[in-house]
């Protein structure tokens, strides 16, 4: 009888454990964008179940409105690590939002794109943004509006890649394509390379230039696989886009980094960025990019644990957030400088988690800054000091 | 008895996981300690990586020439709830002979923090833990030459 029991139970449990391995699946991931429109509503998207989810807030993110999906029909989307859906608004309220979407193969994706004219009630169906229907690496999105409000969005390609491994010729890296549409999002241009030989699993950065233009600061393979930045201007006039080497870590790896770059670019014109490299300890760095030579004030910023930041920068202030981890948790980490990043101040820590976390994002309204933090225990915003 | 009931109830689960074995937490210490002889490879990789497949089939290759003083362990850092996808790209690498963990932890860069502080969470990364406590480790696709130096001292 005892032994008939242990059957029973072996059989009967065994798929209950089996069970629980496929709902942890089902954990909606924690890649997020946060951002506060012109009227300082914030709004929020991630993923879930398929959809891209949209959700707003006017008490500066203690509660949310009821998520509106922005595709209809639900599709694969990647929404870990260095992917996240994105979010961006037009001159007149447009609501903008892209997305990965993984393909069958392994590395593949097609970049969607969707947008509301109705202040989010409503999204029309989405659209893969490029020509190129290959099953390729078309993926880690990024999306801005320019001050036209040309809606622009940046990925990382393959078919260049490709191309050049059916024709027998060596190819490190991917490229950054990109495309923009000047109607709102209704129609894209054909997309157009922006630079050969970037990293091929890093988020790209994108930043408002004064003029008015879209900059991308995103990682690149040089030589023989040292994976330092490069930054360029995304044309929009017809002419070519040159990406030129901004920082000179050296660091060598053939491999995967998962860690992309941080891009804020002051009204001066002065192009605050950080990024990570581990050519000696894992470092994450501050500088003030020249590109075609080394950033000026250069200066370490975090060291091992320390991931994913994120710069922003309002007149003379500059803030920078990450991820600091140990054997406790996460920690939610900033440091500021008041002297446009010059000297920043010493490091401190606005929230810990010992659940699951994203990256965290440095959000500017009204001369206040935030950092947006989307945790598997809840989306927090926490405010990190004001411009003086 | 309650031992055993416990051990009779796991069973199943275990062989249903196949080869794959979540590495959670507690297990790095575990999975750090040095071996009785020889070294241990760790070789840690990610799904969405694409240089991993061929650098753990180099290192399976330096084992197998090795086979007495060389352990090899591979760890994926996709969460445990991948493992079809995990188990398929191992087999599909011939792989699957090889002792195979997953990250099974709710904090993922809280693991890669466990087993190597220096390390930023950057795939392949190779971990050696020799004999003797002492211990490398080794980031990206690796070269002929990192190979060599990573086998048994004559």
């Amino acid at each position: 009888m005892r032994r008939t029991l242990l059957l029973w139970l072996c059989l009967t449990v065994a798929p209950v454990l089996a069970h629980e391995h496929m709902t942890m699946a089902q954990e909606p991931p924690l890649g997020a964008t946060a951002a506060f429109d012109a009227h300082g509503r914030l709004w929020l998207v991630d993923a879930g179940d398929g959809h891209v989810r949209l959700r707003h807030s006017d008490d500066l993110g203690k509660t949310f409105s009821a998520p509106v999906p922005v595709n209809a029909a639900p599709e694969p989307i990647y929404a870990e690590g260095e992917n996240r859906p994105k979010l961006a608004f037009g001159p007149q309220g447009e609501i903008y939002v892209s997305w990965s979407q993984p393909r069958a193969r392994p590395w593949t994706g097609f970049v969607r794109f969707a947008r509301s004219l109705d202040g989010g009630a409503h999204f029309t169906a989405p659209v893969t943004v490029h020509h190129d229907r290959a099953e390729i690496t078309h993926r880690f999105d990024a999306l801005a509006v320019d001050s036209s409000g040309r809606v622009v969005l940046a990925w990382v390609d393959k078919r260049d890649q490709v191309a050049a491994e059916a024709a027998g010729k060596p190819y490190l890296g991917a490229a950054v394509y990109y495309t923009w549409s000047s109607d709102r999002g209704a129609h894209f241009e054909p997309e157009r390379a922006l630079a050969q030989h970037s990293c091929e699993c890093c988020r790209i950065a994108l930043a408002r230039t004064p003029q008015g233009g879209v900059a991308a600061f995103f990682r690149a393979v040089y030589g023989d696989n040292i994976r330092d930045h490069a930054y360029a201007v995304l044309r929009t006039d017809g002419g070519t886009s040159h990406a030129e080497r901004a920082t000179y870590s050296g660091w060598h790896i053939a491999g995967c980094p998962h860690h992309g770059p941080g891009l804020a670019i002051g009204n001066d014109g002065t192009r605050h960025a950080v990024w990570y490299e581990a050519s000696g300890k894992p470092t994450i760095w501050y500088g003030q990019l020249q590109p075609g030579q080394r950033a000026a004030h250069a200066q370490a910023i975090a060291s091992a644990g320390a991931s994913h930041a994120d710069i922003a920068v309002h007149g003379t202030t500059v803030w920078i957030a990450w991820n600091q981890v140990d054997a406790q948790g996460d920690a939610l980490m900033l440091r500021h400088s008041d002297d446009g990043g010059l000297h920043f101040g010493p490091p401190r820590a606005l929230a810990n988690s010992t659940a699951a976390v994203g990256s965290p994002q440095l959000l500017l309204h009204d001369g206040h800054a935030y950092a947006a933090w989307n945790t598997a225990s809840g989306f927090r915003l926490l405010p990190v000091g004001d411009a003086p | 008895m309650k031992r055993w009931l416990a051990l009779l109830l796991l069973m199943p689960a275990i062989a249903a996981a196949g080869s794959l074995k979540p590495l959670a937490a507690a297990d790095v210490s575990a999975l750090l300690a040095p071996p009785a002889h020889g070294e241990r490879l760790i070789a840690l990789w990610a799904l969405d990586c694409a240089y991993c497949e061929p650098n753990l089939q180099a290192l399976a290759q330096l084992q197998q020439a090795h086979p007495a003083a060389i352990e090899l362990v591979t760890v994926a850092t996709d969460d445990i709830a991948n493992l079809d996808a995990i188990e398929k790209r191992l087999q599909a690498a011939g792989m699957a002979a090889f002792p195979a963990r997953a990250y099974a932890d709710a904090t993922p860069e809280r693991l890669n923090y466990l087993i190597d502080p220096d390390w930023g969470g950057e795939t392949p990364r190779v971990l050696v833990i020799r004999s003797d406590g002492s211990r490398d480790g080794f980031s990206g696709e690796l070269t002929a030459k990192q190979l060599q130096t990573l086998g048994p001292k004559p």
